[in-house]
């Protein structure tokens, strides 16, 4: 049976298309048959059934789209790509886009800057020298000027005059009085009170002037306020929940833009506000484009489909390319994280100093920042970055000494096992890293840690995990051993530490403040509580230069280097300006121009 | 025909509800969340995190967060976005576009040239097309997308410099259909090949199936025309198994091809998929879910009903 | 304890009485006859099999890597974690040392290969068996009991069935810590479905053979018969299910690894070593080129030698 119809099969063949001939032949052969039939049959309207239809349809639909696929292909190939001749855009490139823009609710720093300082403006900005610069308020208040009054607990701030919203109502202190109940509210999602939790009073006096009272002195206010934008009173005051409102995803602000479309995964597009109040911005349209991957984006940014490259900026293993790229500049961007090894003290191994100190030693930083970042970042010896006017220059690097750190081990008591791993009473030097999963950077600075480690007897288990895992519960509540992290000063560029390093600031146990490392010292603990009462720059270094100093000593966390990143902009986009004290590269977004 | 199709509705809530609960238990019961990424902001401390799980709900129960979304879902109201508390639907239906195109284009090129393929494959079984098709289909069956897509990346963008290598659109251009169809073909190809090794052996096996029929050796001895026999006899005979087919793959249209969206950095669902897992948004993955659920079933109840409406003999099936 | 009658598993009254009067075996023959048979069949098979040149390339080539990946502590002329990052980016051929070069830490990528081969297919195979042995209980319960936990068991197939494999994945793999078995058994639970079905099918179509009613008049209990008549006839499609199932699982895994939820590095995957590859495109296509060509290549044999195998023991075409 299956003989006889295989023979059929074969010879059903030739009776199909006769026998002979070339393949390409009967192919095109068969191709023109099947079409011809198809259009006859389609015209004709011989196939009545339904399916048959159907089928027709899904082809010839399919037919078209293929057809003008192919078509468009061909006529794309020869046209080019459309580059305004004058450019009256700055297309700004990053990895990840922002999902929402009420300047109050922010999640992804980084990206959601850049709707922030296009469409927002704070009561004052800080510029690239450190100096903070009135925006809203039309001076900032200081001891000097009578904005501060002499026991440091009052604050007065006059408003600029004649400030519009987008939407053309004025703006006036009840919308900073809106701003600050609004993030006082249990209820909003409000992404830190960090400093406006001690105001204990807010007075607005009239329609261009606010008083805050705080519980006490406390110096690094003003950055709280720089860090947070001014929310409109007269539109979100009647909505119901800020939470989800409408107006977050179509805000309206006093900034230099406006946002004017969205398409989700792919771009935001603003236009300038011709009635902004420190003068309308040269450049018309920004566009913030996301890219997911930093190579594809950098190539971008090669190619001329970027202007500006930020957020992540170059990849190390290019950073020696890009600084030789013509009619680009490639800019070195300080960024206010300190990468940092945690050791989560309250775990058995990290109890004594010492060994704390000797897996510092152990690990070759001078080779983690040539090797995998190429040299950019600086070595950092503290929590703070070197150009930081509070660093202390005085601390002495250890170094990079495995044969001492071994020696300290052994000394402290800590022996080689049978295994090679070091022990004593019963604890091994065993435990695990984690970082984020796909950071390739640090994945590869652990695999170097690892390889170091094992040479003085200590075991340790890369384990990482995606970022909403190892960033939870998993660091929140002390739960790691090691982590491979990078983090900034608590209150803006404020050389102030305490949350990260009070013993009364550890959350598993007090269920406040970040210090996860679970750290305690009683002497810290007072220092850090006399420097955010010292106004007097010179005075207030000294108490922070002591405890930079016990920190190092006593390496609850290990400092490695103070993260820097290769931004990068077109040669001809004037007006552009690094400021290390900010995240944002967008900060001046109004002072950008073409030449 | 009415009553099965009514059935088959009805069965398919307990399956619905079944899918929503696995959903919900899986996303909840993993361990992380949405909160992670207030930690890596100094600025935040404990008590405020504390402040913003009540305010997303999370530190309630989780069958009365399951029960608060549930209703949610039958009053239809999808929930909001944990982060910037957009409306979940509005969130989902502003990827769909985008992956409607892709997939549709895609899905379109791989039936045709699939069903060519397997036709002539089937027809002339045993001849060196037949061969070469075969295993060809095979051998693209077994590359992984993703790869495919970076070589063609890699050939078609960075070395001959044809293409675009990502996106949708041009940006600061004319955002037209050319440039659209510019950024559309890699992709689409990508996509493409899996789902054209699919469609050819399918068709491929189902004609041979049908070829070797009776009334098709009784109808070419009554002197038809292989055309003709081809078209009117064994091709709605075959069709049953590729309605099928279609009907399983009809969930695509939504779910989007994740890894080929990612890598060509098309702004579809399986791109928000992948960026709502790792922010871990509850709502949107949710709702992604339940979507694809609701094409699983739609696509298996209409195949089925084309079927039966193109084959008598499985209308008597129940 | 009432005996279970065939009414139990569904089976027609009459048929049994029928069978019952057969008390030896399928044919009447003796015991040395049916040996031969059996024999000569696997003979048969053996043949069709060798007819498929690309199927016996296929499994040639599964040999060749399956001994790669047992041997590949001593074929490897390298430590596959060992970096070195002055040596990073060599590319292949250019250094006798580094016959295909290294990656950005300076490791050697044959090693790398080589290794990850191993833990790419101990996956793969672990997760075929998981799914194997998941798919293969749940479609024999359901085929040979049928009735209501039939229904209950294909409900639950269709529910899980709703998930597109790669969300479910994604999702696993956020619940488990990523280590090889841990990602296999995720594959494997995610992956049985198809297997069920098919096994089910199979139970369905072989219940009603008389063999098996004649086992019911004997008295035999449901599970000896499960166990006895039943499972050796669904052989075949596990085998070749098995073998398909092994490439998916391959292929899953390099779609997860690579989308960083799946094998850790510094450990090497194939999948694992493509995620950092679209970074390094100009500056080292090799890191592209090679664990891709050997995902394909493996999922392409298994794949081969899985087609020739139904081809071989598809009844319909031999018979």
């Amino acid at each position: 049976m299956i003989s006889e119809t295989r023979g059929i099969a074969k010879k059903g063949g030739g009776v199909f298309y006769g026998s002979g001939g070339s393949i390409r032949r009967k192919l095109l052969h068969l191709l023109m048959q099947f079409s011809a039939t198809l259009a006859a049959e389609w015209k004709g309207g011989i196939m009545k059934k339904k399916d048959m239809t159907r089928r027709e349809f899904i082809k010839a639909t399919g037919m078209v789209a293929a057809g003008t696929a192919i078509a468009g292909a061909g006529v794309g190939l020869t046209a080019h790509p459309a580059w305004a001749k004058k450019k009256k855009n700055v297309i700004i490139g990053m990895t990840q886009e922002p999902v929402q823009f009420n300047p109050l609710l922010y999640v992804n720093s980084g990206t959601e800057e850049v709707p922030e300082a296009c469409m927002f403006d704070a009561l004052w900005d800080v510029n690239e020298k450190g100096h903070f610069i009135p925006n809203l308020a039309a001076h900032v208040p200081t001891l000097e000027n009578g904005g501060i009054t002499e026991n440091g607990k009052v604050w007065k701030i006059e408003l600029k005059k004649g400030v519009k919203w987008q939407d053309g109502a004025p703006f006036t202190a009840k919308d900073v009085e809106f701003t600050y109940k609004t993030i006082i509210n249990p209820k909003i999602a409000i992404r830190s009170r960090s400093g406006f939790d001690m105001i204990s009073d807010f007075r607005v006096l009239d329609d261009h002037h606010v008083e805050i009272h705080i519980s006490k002195p406390f110096v690094p206010f003003a950055w709280a306020w720089q860090k947070m934008h001014i929310v409109p009173q007269h539109l979100l005051s009647k909505v119901k929940d800020i939470n989800t409102a409408p107006y977050n995803t179509h805000p309206i602000g006093t900034g230099p833009y406006k946002l004017v479309k969205r398409v989700a995964g792919s771009h935001m597009i603003y236009k300038k506000n011709s009635a902004y109040h420190r003068g309308a911005p040269a450049i018309d349209t920004v566009i913030h484009k996301f890219v997911p991957d930093q190579t594809v984006l950098y190539t971008q940014f090669k190619t001329g489909e970027i202007d500006v490259l930020g957020l992540h900026g170059v990849p190390p293993e290019r950073f020696e390319e890009a600084r030789h790229l013509s009619g680009r500049n490639a800019l070195v961007t300080p960024a206010p994280w300190v990468e940092f090894i945690y050791f989560n003290c309250g775990k058995p191994q990290f109890k004594e100093k010492i060994v704390r100190q000797a897996l510092y030693l152990a690990v070759d930083k001078e080779k983690w920042i040539k090797d995998i970042f190429y040299g950019l970042p600086p070595k950092t010896l503290s929590y703070l970055h070197p150009s930081h006017w509070a660093y202390n220059h005085n601390l002495k690097d250890p170094g990079f000494n495995p044969k001492k750190a071994a020696e300290m081990l052994e000394g402290a008591g800590w022996k080689k096992g049978a295994d090679g791993i070091r022990q004593k009473n019963g604890i091994k030097l065993k435990f695990s890293m984690s970082t984020t999963a796909g950071a390739k950077a640090r994945e590869q600075a652990e695999a170097m840690i690892q390889a170091d480690w094992k040479e003085i007897g200590v075991h340790m288990e890369i384990k990482n995990m995606p970022a909403s895992v190892v960033w939870g519960e998993y660091t929140t509540k002390s739960q790691f051993d090691t982590l491979m992290v990078g983090w900034e000063p608590t209150v803006g560029m404020d050389p102030d530490y305490t949350a990260r390093c009070h013993s009364k600031q550890i959350p598993v146990k007090d269920g406040v403040g970040s210090n996860y490392v679970q750290y305690q010292n009683p002497k810290l603990d007072k220092l850090l509580e006399e420097g955010v009462l010292i106004s007097d720059m010179e005075k207030r270094k000294k108490v922070y230069y002591k405890i930079q100093e016990i920190l190092l000593e006593d390496v609850p966390f290990a400092p490695i280097f103070a993260w820097t990143f290769m931004y990068g902009k077109k040669s001809n986009l004037k007006g552009y300006k690094i400021n290390p004290y900010v995240t944002d590269i967008t900060w001046n977004v109004q002072d950008w121009s073409w030449a | 025909m009415f009553q099965f199709i009514l059935k088959r509705l009805v069965q398919a809530v307990p399956l619905l509800i079944g899918v929503s609960i696995i959903g919900f238990a899986m996303m909840h019961l993993a361990p992380g969340g949405p909160l992670a990424v207030y930690t890596l902001n100094p600025t935040i401390t404990a008590q405020d995190i504390a402040r913003i799980k009540q305010v997303f709900g999370l530190d309630q129960p989780m069958y009365i967060q399951y029960f608060k979304w549930a209703y949610g879902m039958f009053t239809g109201n999808w929930g909001n976005t944990f982060f910037g508390g957009r409306p979940v639907l509005d969130v989902i239906m502003e990827r769909v576009p985008a992956t409607f195109i892709l997939m549709g284009s895609g899905m379109s090129l791989a039936i045709i040239i699939g069903m060519l393929i397997g036709i002539l494959g089937a027809v002339k079984r045993y001849s060196v097309f037949d061969y070469l098709a075969t295993t060809g289909a095979m051998v693209a069956l077994s590359f992984p997308t993703f790869w495919f897509g970076l070589m063609t990346i890699f050939l078609f963008s960075l070395k001959l410099g044809w293409l675009p290598s990502g996106g949708m659109f041009t940006l600061g251009g004319d955002e037209g259909i050319l440039d659209l169809l510019m950024h559309l073909i890699l992709p689409a190809v990508v996509l493409a090949l899996v789902l054209v090794a699919q469609w050819s052996r399918y068709t491929r096996s189902s004609f041979l199936e049908v070829i070797n029929q009776d009334y098709i050796r009784t109808a070419r001895s009554k002197g038809l025309t292989g055309r003709r026999i081809l078209l009117r006899h064994a091709f709605p005979n075959a069709l049953a198994p590729l309605v099928t087919l279609a009907g399983i793959q009809l969930p695509w249209l939504f779910s989007g091809a994740l890894v080929t969206e990612t890598i060509f950095g098309w702004p579809g669902m399986g791109r928000l998929f992948v960026d709502a897992l790792t922010m871990k948004e509850y709502p949107v993955l949710m709702g992604m879910i339940m979507i694809t659920a609701i094409a699983v079933i739609i696509g298996n109840l209409l195949a089925d009903v084309i079927n039966a409406m193109i084959d008598p003999r499985l209308r008597l099936e129940k | 304890m009432r005996k279970k009658s065939s009414a139990d598993f569904g089976l027609d009254e009459d048929k049994v009485v029928e069978s019952s009067a057969m008390l030896e075996g399928p044919s009447g023959v003796s015991p040395d006859a049916l040996s031969h048979y059996y024999e000569t069949q696997l003979r048969r098979i053996w043949r069709r099999f060798l007819q498929h040149r690309l199927a016996v390339a296929g499994g040639c080539v599964v040999i060749v890597l399956l001994l790669t990946a047992v041997l590949a502590d001593i074929v490897s002329p390298h430590d596959p974690l060992a970096l070195d990052t002055k040596l990073r980016f060599i590319p292949p051929l250019s250094n006798p040392q580094f016959i295909l070069g290294t990656d950005e830490m300076g490791r050697d990528l044959l090693s790398r290969l080589l290794h990850g081969g191993r833990i790419s297919l101990v996956v793969g195979m672990a997760a075929m068996f998981a799914t194997i042995v998941t798919g293969l209980a749940i479609g024999v319960i359901a085929g040979f009991y049928g009735g209501r936990v039939d229904s209950i068991l294909m409900r639950f197939t269709d529910t899980v069935l709703c998930f597109p494999q790669v969300f479910l994945l994604l999702v696993l793999a956020a619940f488990i810590t990523p280590t090889v078995v841990s990602i296999a058994l995720i594959i494997g639970f995610t992956s049985w479905m198809e297997v069920a079905r098919i096994i089910r099918a199979q139970i369905q179509y072989v219940k009603e053979q008389e063999f098996v009613q004649a086992a019911f008049a004997l008295g035999a209990s449901g599970r000896r018969i499960m166990l006895r008549e039943l499972l050796p006839n669904a052989i075949s499609p596990v085998l070749v299910s098995a073998t398909l199932n092994v490439a998916n699982a391959v292929l899953m895994e390099s779609y997860i690894s690579f989308l960083g939820y799946g094998i850790q590095p510094p450990l090497a995957s194939w999948g694992n070593m493509l995620t950092n590859a679209q970074s390094y495109f100009d500056l080292a296509p090799w890191l592209a080129i090679f664990p891709g060509v050997m995902i394909t290549l493996t999922v392409m044999s298994f794949n081969f030698l899985g087609d020739g195998l139904r081809d071989a023991l598809d009844p319909r075409v031999g018979m």
